[in-house]
């Protein structure tokens, strides 16, 4: 897409990308009525539950709220290295 | 007869509720089917306006539910087409003079009449939001490709989706649009919202200024021939009575010869 927007000529940043952007993002939190913040937090607690049991690489590790249809999906990816114990 | 009870909504204030209920309206009994817009925003009438039918309300909506006269007495013919009628909002009144039940009992009233009920729903989503979707079967939501006219629409969509018992189906219009905005990427798209809001698309309404002068004149455009906006309508019109209409070339100009004749020489000029 960022090709074909390159090879058009159509900016990446354009205001109205931006307006999509953050439409998504807003609109998942509204929908399940998430204050700000909440998120991170989730995101601490969920890594140090996965360090208790894994050596992972922080640097790697994505988490998102992902829009399919009219529901939200919480996509946690963790790159494990090797389990503890 | 049993006729389709259809609300107009979006939340959002200003983004064309109610130039939409009027030429939708127009649009579908100019197919020939008889038509009752139903002008819910109690309190700010403004449906008789858009007809140019306000010197003619003698009694409104509430009237009818306090049963100070019938139905058929404050239903208003349309000038033009004797298949349309309007039944006007009370103006001096609030929202909280009808309420569901008597709404859902109107509407029954309404649809053995007539085969579409249009429902020009107030802005907001406290009680007369509430009560204008009461009676309806099936809802049009319309937004503008704006930020703020999409959270509300998706909030709207949220409240309709709750009721899947009543609302049976709940289509999306794009109004507003502006062509050059989006080529130039500074609108959201049909698509970028279509995305977002995850909702079945029932038509796109290009910006146009011919809006406001038919505002001005009480003759909505979807009655007369030569607008895009009119059109795209009418489009509308007869998407809702199931025909499969694609949707409008948004790119083409209303062209007139020297707009023809200009496109057709730009790209020489250019060179």
């Amino acid at each position: 897409m960022q090709l074909l927007n390159w090879i058009f000529g159509t900016p990446a940043n354009s205001s109205g990308s931006l307006a999509k952007d953050r439409m998504r993002t807003m609109l998942v939190h509204d929908r399940l009525e998430l204050p700000a913040g909440r998120l991170e937090i989730l995101q601490e607690e969920l890594l140090a539950v996965v360090q208790r049991y894994f050596e992972l690489d922080k640097e790697t590790t994505q988490f998102d709220l992902q829009q399919y249809e009219r529901r939200a999906a919480l996509i946690a990816n963790f790159r494990l290295l090797r389990s503890k114990c | 007869m049993s006729g389709r009870v259809i609300v107009i909504t979006s939340g959002k204030g200003g983004v064309g509720k109610t130039t939409a209920s009027a030429n939708i309206g127009v649009a579908l009994a100019n197919t020939g089917a008889s038509v009752a817009l139903v002008d819910m925003d109690i309190g700010l009438r403004n449906l008789d306006i858009l007809m140019g039918l306000e010197n003619r309300v003698v009694y409104n909506l509430v009237d009818v539910v306090e049963e100070r006269c019938k139905l058929r007495q404050a239903l208003v013919k349309d000038k033009r087409m004797p298949t349309l009628s309007l039944l006007p909002a009370a103006q001096t009144r609030d929202k909280t003079a009808v309420n569901a039940e008597q709404m859902k009992k109107l509407c029954i009233e309404l649809k053995n009449t007539f085969e579409f009920v249009i429902i020009d729903c107030p802005a907001g989503i406290e009680s007369g939001f509430q009560n204008a979707i009461a009676g309806a079967e099936e809802a049009i939501v319309i937004t503008t490709p704006e930020m703020s006219a999409v959270r509300d629409a998706d909030r709207i969509i949220g409240l309709l989706e709750a009721r899947k018992d009543e609302i049976e189906q709940y289509r999306l219009v794009i109004n507003r649009i502006r062509p050059a905005m989006v080529k130039s990427s500074d609108m959201m798209s049909v698509d970028d919202v279509l995305e977002i809001l995850s909702i079945k698309l029932l038509g796109v309404v290009p910006e146009d200024e011919e809006i406001i002068i038919s505002t001005n004149k009480g003759e909505p455009v979807s009655g007369t021939d030569n607008t895009r906006s009119g059109l795209a309508f009418r489009n509308i019109a007869r998407r809702l009575r199931g025909e499969d209409v694609p949707l409008m070339d948004l790119d083409a100009p209303n062209s007139t010869w020297i707009s023809r004749l200009v496109k057709f020489f730009a790209p020489v000029a250019r060179v």
